[in-house]
């Protein structure tokens, strides 16, 4: 008798009762592969303390199903009690393909329980799909990004993976779906004294805007310069947008900072629009925008690579263009009176 | 105190642009790039290397290559650790992380009596975090990754781990795996002396059957993961080009945001 | 074939590990504000840079001259004109090494190897390499020495740890000019740097006149004997001098390769990249071949050093032949970059300065040739 795949899980990550948007953005994945054929269906891992409500939230973006384990002993994640509860689940419930995101938590949670089970593991995935032979193939960055590598996990299973956060799609939000709620409890930690204690978390959010959350996108590159790289900061402004980086301009000190670096060693942006300037295409920049809405470049190099991803391209300098633009814009916003709001990508 | 570090000799990181995938071999091409020894692993050893100062004891490098890389990892001596083991077979070649940590942990375990392995978080060139918390696994020592801060304290050690925006507490005690982070410690410089010196400190070369390892445990035939195709990031789609006096060209983006809903 | 060692190897990894984090950042800086970088220079003491040659027991790492050529070649590489502090430090250090008694080594190598600045003192405002006519003197007061002159283009002028000083301390028995040397400690009252040289290359490095007021010295601040100053001197000059430009040269030559390279590679021209031009490859070749030539003749002039060989004319002919192939792949390289060649935004520019800057160093072209015929002829 062919046994009957598992399911595809995503390990849901929330801080304080809060939703990671990797985990949401997994959650459509989870379902596209159960889809494909990549398991019976999708469920999300709930672990924590006093989180059971978050449950619904998940079958409303995509959740078939969620196992829930609440227990005061799973407030604060810790790599050893997550693990073992995790692997637990795994033995009992079989899921075929267990997809983590790749925070530092994931990252760390994922390598502990893939050698628990001694199963395959791929790091950072940049995709996930089902391929026609029907294999489940992760594509994962190496050398800094400027190589990928397409990952198969063809006997062991279940077929781990963590992803970066927004590789896919966050589904929908839809409050008509309905799931069931599976509640597990966490036996296996009886008894269990940890040889670690997390004993408290400490989290600051970030001035501004998140570049991840804006649904503009102001890159700035190389051809932007010292001297102009202000303009962008007040066209992000102008925009309600944030304003995003290249490798170079942050190593010349141009840019905010580390946070502020788009590519596969940084963010992974889609805005709804991504205005780069003076962007000359390096492979692991555009890999971090390329699924951006519209994409527009303007570089005075008609033959730059950035124009390869661009839906429109403007050949000019950038370091001209910048200040007419945001005076253009200024005019424009005078004229039709409008508000500066944060806007966020729904 | 006994540590143990793992390193991983690596291509240059500044050198990533210059590799390649070979059209006609599909593999990759990186000729004449240098090896050096993972960044973030000499932060690793400048952690054991502190807490040697502090403690005493001894500190030893471990390392999965292929035994060319002794050079590499004589670098490691050079700083100031006092032995090196290389461990390295054929058969070791093509390993996933859980087999490479299966290694590692072999080694170490026949190295024994060790109080502490330290490695960096992940490597520049395959990126995973995997090794620390799966050596810790397969040595059923406690782990964390992403260590940020360290004080050892009587019984008790005091850490940080890095997380988004922000950090963890953890207390535990010996023995433990750790991966460290680039803020932990800035390593030291290597001295003339160092180098000097290197020449001459231990450093020993075992197999697979030194280790008394299974091959179907090790290399491409123990990883549970295969790897496929290579790619490099691929795009490739027409733009709408435009081109003119900045003021006509600021108002087709203008036109563009307009269209896209950003700009009302 | 020419081969370091692996431990030589390693060095090198290790010196341009400390090179390109601590120098490189701040190359153009120090060049464009003309200033020596002071605790660079006492961390590559910690470091055992500055004591390479000297044996272990002075404080010194215990190695030769080829590791010194390695150390000069990685500096020169991202700063010539801090290599040039460094090669005049050097200096100082050899002679004392060499010519030094047991007390003068263990009282001023390990502070010159820990970080203190060396420094050699020949040249005068009256002449550079006519050293018979020296003006400043030393004479015999009480028992002690009292030097008194004015040295000029004295490489670490105000930087000065231990100086080694040229003067005249009268004739000797056929009546010529007796030249003696004298160890000066940087501090020594008397002793102070005078006016400091604006150089248009080799900038990063002091370079300024030392002047000697009434410097009163003991009879063991003579290094050698009275009238040992040509030996010294010359000895010095030839090895240390020239060998260390050399070295330094070529880590001009290899800048210029390597900005070329990096040029012809990202610079696209209607659509395609200069490295793809036939007319940019033969330059990048020329680059290449000269840095190799260069790296042959310096490499082997110093292991003949360290195998004890007589050596007089492979070092000269590494530092003709290195200072002059850098000049030329400096222009070439500037050649290559068109108009950016000459944006202060590139080095190439600086490299062309520093070296036009290497060959007056310890000897010109001219000088070097008539000693490399002069060997060549009393065969």
């Amino acid at each position: 008798m062919e046994q009957q795949p598992g399911a595809v899980w995503v390990v849901v990550e929330q801080n304080g009762g809060i939703l990671a948007e990797v985990t949401l953005e997994l959650l459509g994945k989870a379902r596209d592969l159960a889809a494909l054929g990549g398991g019976a269906h999708a469920s999300a891992v709930l672990l924590g303390s006093k989180i059971e409500s978050l449950a619904e939230e998940l079958i409303a973006h995509g959740a078939d199903q969620v196992i829930l384990m609440d227990a005061p002993r799973l407030t604060l994640y810790q790599n050893d009690t997550y693990a073992l509860v995790l692997a637990e689940l795994v033995k009992k419930h079989r899921p075929e393909i267990v997809l983590f995101g790749a925070s530092y938590y994931g990252s760390e949670l994922s390598a502990t329980v893939a050698a628990k089970l001694e199963t395959g593991l791929a790091a950072h995935c940049l995709d996930l799909y089902i391929n026609d032979r029907g294999e489940f193939v992760q594509v994962v960055p190496a050398f800094g990004g400027m190589i990928l590598g397409d990952i198969l996990c063809p006997t062991a299973r279940p077929q781990l993976a963590s992803v970066k956060p927004g590789m896919f799609q966050k589904p929908d939000r839809d409050t008509t779906r309905s799931g069931e709620t599976l509640i597990e409890t966490p036996t296996v930690l009886e008894g269990y004294a940890s040889p670690l204690k997390a004993v408290r978390v400490v989290q600051s959010q970030p001035a501004g805007l998140p570049l991840e959350k804006a649904a503009t996108v102001v890159a700035g590159g190389w051809g932007v310069g010292q001297e102009a790289w202000h303009f962008l900061d007040q066209l992000a402004g102008e925009l309600s947008g944030a304003v995003g980086c290249t490798r170079p301009a942050l190593d010349e000190g141009w840019a905010a900072g580390e946070h502020a670096m788009i590519g596969t060693s940084g963010k992974t942006v889609r805005p709804q629009v991504y205005i780069g300037f003076g962007v000359s295409g390096a492979t692991h920049h555009m890999a971090g925008m390329k699924d951006s809405g519209v994409i527009i470049n303007i570089n005075k190099d008609p033959a730059a690579t950035v124009f390869q991803v661009s839906d429109y391209g403007v050949v000019a300098d950038a370091k001209e263009l910048l200040p007419v633009l945001l005076e253009k814009i200024r005019e424009y916003k005078g004229k039709s009176k409008s508000q500066a709001t944060i806007k966020c990508i729904q | 105190m006994n540590i143990a570090v793992c390193v991983k000799p690596v291509p240059e990181p500044r050198h990533y642009d210059k590799i390649i995938i070979n059209p006609a071999t599909k593999l990759l091409e990186r000729k004449g790039i240098p090896m050096i020894i993972n960044p973030v692993d000499k932060n690793a050893i400048e952690a054991a290397l502190q807490l040697k100062e502090q403690f005493g004891g001894k500190v030893v490098l471990v390392s999965m290559a292929p035994p060319d890389t002794r050079e590499t990892i004589k670098e490691g001596l050079a700083m100031g650790a006092d032995e090196a083991y290389l461990l390295s077979d054929r058969a070791f070649a093509g390993a996933d992380t859980l087999a490479t940590a299966r290694v590692l942990a072999a080694g170490l375990t026949k190295i024994g009596g060790l109080d502490l392995i330290l490695t960096g978080s992940a490597s520049a060139d395959g990126g995973t975090n995997h090794i620390p918390s799966q050596l810790g696994e397969l040595m059923g020592f406690a782990h964390l990754n992403h260590l940020t801060e360290l004080h050892l304290e009587a019984s008790t050690i005091k850490m940080k781990t890095k997380i988004e925006n922000g950090y963890v507490e953890y207390e535990g005690s010996l023995p433990l795996v750790l991966g460290v982070a680039r803020e932990l410690n800035t390593p030291r410089y290597t001295t003339l002396m160092g180098v000097v010196i290197a020449q001459n400190k231990p450093f020993t070369t075992w197999g697979l059957k030194d280790l008394g390892l299974d091959p179907s445990n090790t290399g491409l035939s123990g990883s549970p993961t295969q790897p496929g195709d290579l790619h490099m990031p691929q795009h490739g789609q027409k733009a709408q080009m435009f081109a003119g006096e900045p003021e006509d060209m600021a108002g087709k983006i203008i036109a563009i945001l307009r269209t896209a809903g950003v700009l009302d | 074939m020419l081969k370091l060692s692996e431990q030589q190897e390693l060095l090198r990894k290790v010196v341009r590990d400390f090179v390109e984090n601590e120098l490189a950042p701040i190359a153009q800086k120090i060049h464009e504000e003309d200033t020596c970088p002071v605790e660079l220079f006492q961390k590559m003491g910690q470091l055992g840079f500055n004591g390479v040659f000297v044996p272990a027991k002075y404080g010194g790492t215990g190695l030769g001259f080829t590791e010194q050529a390695i150390i000069l070649e990685e500096i020169g590489r991202h700063s010539a004109g801090f290599a040039a502090t460094l090669v005049a430090h050097y200096m100082g250090v050899f002679a004392i090494l060499n010519w030094g008694s047991e007390e003068q080594k263990e009282k001023y190598l390990p502070l010159l190897c820990s970080g203190a600045f060396g420094g050699f003192s020949i040249t005068e405002p009256g002449g550079g390499s006519d050293f018979a006519g020296l003006q400043a003197t030393g004479k015999l007061d009480d028992g002690e020495w009292v030097l008194n002159g004015r040295k000029c283009f004295i490489t670490n002028s105000h930087c000065m740890g231990v100086n080694v000083m040229n003067v005249n301390t009268g004739v000797d028995a056929k009546g010529r000019p007796q030249i003696s040397v004298f160890i000066i400690e940087g501090s020594a009252p008397g002793h102070t740097p005078g006016r400091k040289e604006k150089k248009a290359g080799l900038r990063g490095s002091y370079t300024g006149e030392v002047i000697l007021n009434n410097v009163r010295l003991p009879q063991s601040n003579l290094l050698g004997q009275p009238g040992d100053g040509a030996k010294i001197s010359l000895g010095t000059l030839g090895v240390m001098g020239r060998g260390g430009t050399a070295a330094t040269s070529l880590g001009i030559l290899r800048a210029c390769l390597e900005e070329s390279v990096k040029f012809a590679k990202e610079r696209v021209i209607y659509g395609r990249p200069l490295s793809k031009l036939p007319n940019i490859q033969f330059l990048i070749a020329q680059n290449r071949t000269d840095y190799e030539a260069a790296r042959l003749l310096t490499y082997n002039a110093m292991g003949m050093k360290d195998a004890g060989l007589p050596n007089t004319a492979e070092i000269s002919m590494a530092k003709f032949f290195a200072a002059e192939a850098a000049v030329n792949a400096a222009k070439r390289t500037m050649d290559l970059m068109g108009g950016y060649g000459l944006v202060t935004d590139y080095p190439v520019s600086r490299y062309l300065l520093d070296a036009m800057g290497t060959i007056p160093c310890c000897g010109t072209s001219h000088i070097m040739q008539v000693i490399i015929a002069g060997e060549e002829l009393r065969k």
